[in-house]
């Protein structure tokens, strides 16, 4: 069994439409799992659900062995870490740290003694004695964090935490986190909508979308193998071709062009996909061999690094990322490779 | 989903303290007895009849709306713009300007009554009509400042300077541009202005003379010699009436506007 | 001074002078006699505080508007947090409920509030029929009806000033103190209430100033003994003759309303120590 345990959780503010379809979920020990999706996918219903904000209409919550399904969100001990930050205007930095530790009625000294420290584990030092509104958006962060951690709670929620601040510190933040999060070796629950935060934070992913979770896996898994279309479209995925499968690891376009995949398959999908940047444009004259398909430039866009060509092609639009010396024009007629090893089906 | 039992029954009993007795008026207007009664005996709607052909109560009314009209428009004729002036120059004394403005609030109704009534009455002998508009006027002004004021903050001054380089001159912006996006605003103070001046009763108290007795005035002066149900239901009309400014103020701007 | 610089004060001047021909002039009118006689004196000002009587109106209404006013804080800060926490499809109905009495005729709240308390009013009839009493009780007339038309006219101002103010609370504040261990009670009285302390200050000045300079429902629910500050003032001009003796009354009145909010804007400045300043 593991640390936390999501078993069937269905959560409906209506009774017609639900929010969350019987969903689960297990969390390791110390481990930081993210969940990623777009907005309205119940990533956030999930997170509030586990922090007893809302209580599911079936299904149960489980950490540690005990069932906290009907246990109030004041009485589970998890700290958790606002999308607005929700700091306590009228108290100082100190007193909005030592809030949870003086409802736990600690002696005084042990409370100083723990805001000091968890002052200095995020580098707040010197702020203890300001307002909230005397600090920047990344020092409120900072405390937000500070707050939600010094009650060593069992379990840590983080609910969009970096989606109000700018993209560098966004970048200095989540570093932050997770040098705090392993250092502390707290399990976590992070909730976000970007995906490269994502990535670069989690152990594991769970990717969601309409009130389930369309794949659970490590980061590299889920960037490499996305189990689905909805998964593949959200990670960066940007080309889908409709194939129709002859044997296994062997597909035909809707033009007859034969397309083979190294990558493993399921029955029944029958959807292929590549990311712009694993097509390459191998000659500008047509052909029809194995993985190839032939089209016109529509549209050139400069990049920085690269090229990117929106092609029209038998088989739909491509987009393609090309890094080469050769530019090409609107209305060449090139030839693509698609890569077996790197074409997905979904 | 997260509910609180205490505190919705708290709330709700406060809810109860507010519109009970507003209700039990309205019961009462319909007993048949000539004293008030509750619960009643009979039911009849002889009162409002009563209400509605007693001379002096009709002619108060006509005065009370004519009062609030006049007095309504004059402070808007004369607030907006000083309110586009506090809000769009510098002026000196800017904040001195706006409280002074705003100062019929601080001096209590019945003081402002009893100075219009000593000066403008008595020393410099105008008619009370005039007397009680200008007490009035000072009624509704504040709300106009106030409410038309933050709307004018609240507007992109840059579409005046759009207007001004298009070759409007400052008048013409005023009158095309600023005002047309300031009507909700102007409508809000006008609502409250009128409701306020309406229901006033200490600025009227000593301005009152033959013929020329405002509503509220009139009721009270009524209510401390009788006590029949008349008075409740010439209560549950001027409660319609608020009713249906409700109704209009919810439909145009939303209650929360003037709240 | 160019055209373009005289412009503001031109817009500004019909308002100004209407409102110093009208209310200032028509103030010092009757303020400034006050001080004379002969000579400058504040004999008239002496004497009103040393007389017992007066003295005894002027704590009433002090007594009066206090209670009122703790009462409509009492009240008023539950019901506006429950208003604010409300769905929004019932807020609009719970606004009008509190809305409507603000909006209706002072005249008609008192009237509703001698139905109830009055001799021959609903409480005294249902306590008699069922046996509880035999004379009615007198609830009519007293400190006691002021106080609670006083409240009853008064707590919707103190519930909408709170509702904006708690709008605006962020509701994840809320939440965040129950992670971290505390109750919807004490969450409420750690967080809430210090927070909404600028609205109960500014509800408190509508509420005390407007108890304090009433007229309609000390008129009309507190009879000839239980007269207030602005029943005197009247009394005086009327009935007593005594212009002068009004006059004193109405300076006190505004220098009364002048100190409460000033007294109350310097205790809201002490209690509001979230540091906008030195950021």
């Amino acid at each position: 069994m593991s640390y936390v345990e999501l078993n069937d959780i269905r959560v409906s503010y209506d009774n017609k439409t639900d929010i969350l379809k019987d969903l689960n979920l297990s969390i390791e020990k110390g481990e930081l799992v993210s969940l990623l999706g777009p907005s309205g996918c119940g990533k956030t219903t999930t997170l509030r659900v586990i922090a007893g904000l809302i209580e599911p209409n079936d299904g149960e919550f489980i950490v540690d062995g005990k069932n906290l399904t009907k246990v109030p969100v004041y009485k589970r001990e998890f700290g958790m870490v606002f999308q607005s930050y929700a700091l306590f205007p009228h108290l100082t930095i100190k007193e909005n740290i030592a809030f949870g530790l003086k409802l736990r009625k600690e002696k005084k000294s042990s409370i100083d003694k723990k805001v000091k420290d968890i002052l200095a584990i995020t580098g707040l030092g010197e702020l203890g004695d300001r307002y909230p509104k005397q600090l920047s958006g990344g020092q409120r962060q900072r405390v937000a964090l500070a707050r939600a951690l010094v009650i060593e709670p069992k379990l840590l929620l983080l609910d969009e935490p970096l989606s109000n601040l700018d993209a560098k510190l966004r970048v200095a933040m989540r570093i932050e986190i997770k040098r705090i999060q392993s250092q502390l070796g707290i399990t976590s629950v992070f909730v976000t909508h970007d995906q490269e935060e994502c990535f670069s934070i989690s152990d594991k992913v769970a990717v969601m979308n309409k009130g389930i979770i369309e794949q659970f896996d490590t980061p590299e898994e889920i960037y490499k193998n996305p189990k689905s279309e909805f998964v593949a479209r959200f990670i960066g995925f940007e080309n889908f071709f409709d194939l129709t499968p002859i044997e296994k690891g062997k597909y035909k376009t809707v033009d007859g062009t034969t397309f083979l995949s190294t990558r493993q398959w399921e029955p029944g999908k029958h959807i292929g996909t590549i990311r712009p940047d694993d097509i390459d444009i191998v000659s500008n004259t047509e052909s029809t061999a194995t993985n190839t398909v032939s089209g016109t430039i529509k549209v050139r866009t400069f990049l920085g690094k690269s090229y990117q060509y929106e092609i029209e092609t038998s088989i739909g639009a491509l987009l393609v990322n090309e890094v080469d010396d050769v530019i090409y024009q609107v209305g060449d007629t090139v030839t693509l490779m698609i890569p077996a090893h790197k074409l997905i089906i979904v | 989903m997260r509910k609180n039992a205490g505190l919705q029954i708290f709330a709700w009993i406060v809810f109860a303290f507010l519109i009970v007795p507003l209700i039990i008026i309205v019961v009462t207007s319909f007993g048949t007895n000539s004293t008030i009664q509750f619960p009643i005996k009979g039911f009849t709607f002889d009162w409002y009849g009563k209400v509605f052909n007693n001379e002096s109560f009709m002619n108060s009314f006509y005065l009370s709306l004519e009062i609030a009209f006049i007095a309504t428009v004059l402070a808007l004729v004369v607030g907006i713009p000083a309110a586009y002036s506090l809000a769009r120059h510098k002026v000196f004394g800017r904040n001195w300007i706006k409280s002074f403005f705003l100062s019929p609030t601080i001096v209590p109704g019945l003081v402002v009554g009893y100075a219009v009534y000593q000066f403008i009455v008595i020393q410099f002998q105008f008619p009370i009509f005039q007397g009680l508009l200008l007490g009035h006027f000072l009624i509704c002004i504040p709300y106009v400042i106030r409410v038309v004021g933050s709307t004018i903050e609240q507007l992109d001054f840059s579409i005046e300077e759009v207007s001004w380089t298009l070759g409007c001159t400052k008048l013409q912006t005023f009158i095309k541009v600023v005002l047309p996006n300031i009507t909700s605003g102007i409508f809000a103070s006008f609502m409250l202005a009128f409701i306020n001046s309406f229901n006033n009763i200490p600025v009227s108290q000593f301005l009152s003379g033959p013929g020329v007795t405002m509503l509220p005035t009139n009721l009270m002066n009524y209510i401390e010699y009788n006590y029949d149900p008349s008075v409740s239901a010439l209560s549950v009309v001027l409660m319609l009436g608020t009713i249906v400014l409700m109704f209009i103020i919810e439909k145009t701007l939303g209650l929360t506007s003037i709240s | 001074m160019t055209q373009q610089r005289r412009l503001p004060y031109i817009i500004l001047a019909p308002g100004m002078i209407l409102l110093i021909v009208f209310l200032v002039l028509p103030l010092v009118s009757i303020i400034f006699p006050t001080f004379f006689d002969g000579g400058f004196t504040l004999t008239h000002y002496i004497s009103f505080f040393m007389d017992e009587y007066n003295m005894s109106i002027f704590w009433r209404t002090i007594r009066i508007s206090l209670i009122a006013t703790l009462f409509c804080v009492f009240l008023g800060v539950p019901t506006a947090y429950y208003i604010s926490q409300s769905p929004k499809k019932w807020r609009g109905l719970l606004m009008s409920i509190t809305l409507f009495p603000l909006l209706t005729n002072s005249v008609v709240r008192s009237f509703a509030w001698i139905t109830i308390l009055g001799q021959s009013g609903i409480i005294n009839t249902t306590l008699k029929n069922i046996g509880l009493i035999s004379k009615p009780l007198t609830l009519l007339y007293t400190e006691f009806s002021i106080t609670v038309g006083s409240v009853y006219l008064f707590l919707p101002l103190m519930v909408i000033t709170l509702v904006g103010i708690l709008e605006n609370i962020d509701s994840e504040i809320m939440e965040a103190a129950e992670t971290l261990g505390a109750n919807r009670f004490i969450a409420f009285m750690k967080v809430i209430l210090p927070l909404s302390v600028p609205g109960i200050i500014v509800g408190s000045i509508l509420v005390f100033t407007g108890s304090l300079t009433a007229y309609t429902t000390p008129q009309l629910l507190g009879g000839n003994r239980n007269i207030m500050l602005a029943t005197f003032l009247y009394q005086n001009a009327t009935a007593l003759g005594n212009w002068k003796g009004a006059s004193v009354i109405a300076l006190i009145m505004i220098a009364a309303t002048v100190i409460v909010m000033k007294l109350f804007d310097w205790v809201a400045k002490r209690m509001d120590k979230r540091g906008e300043a030195s950021a």
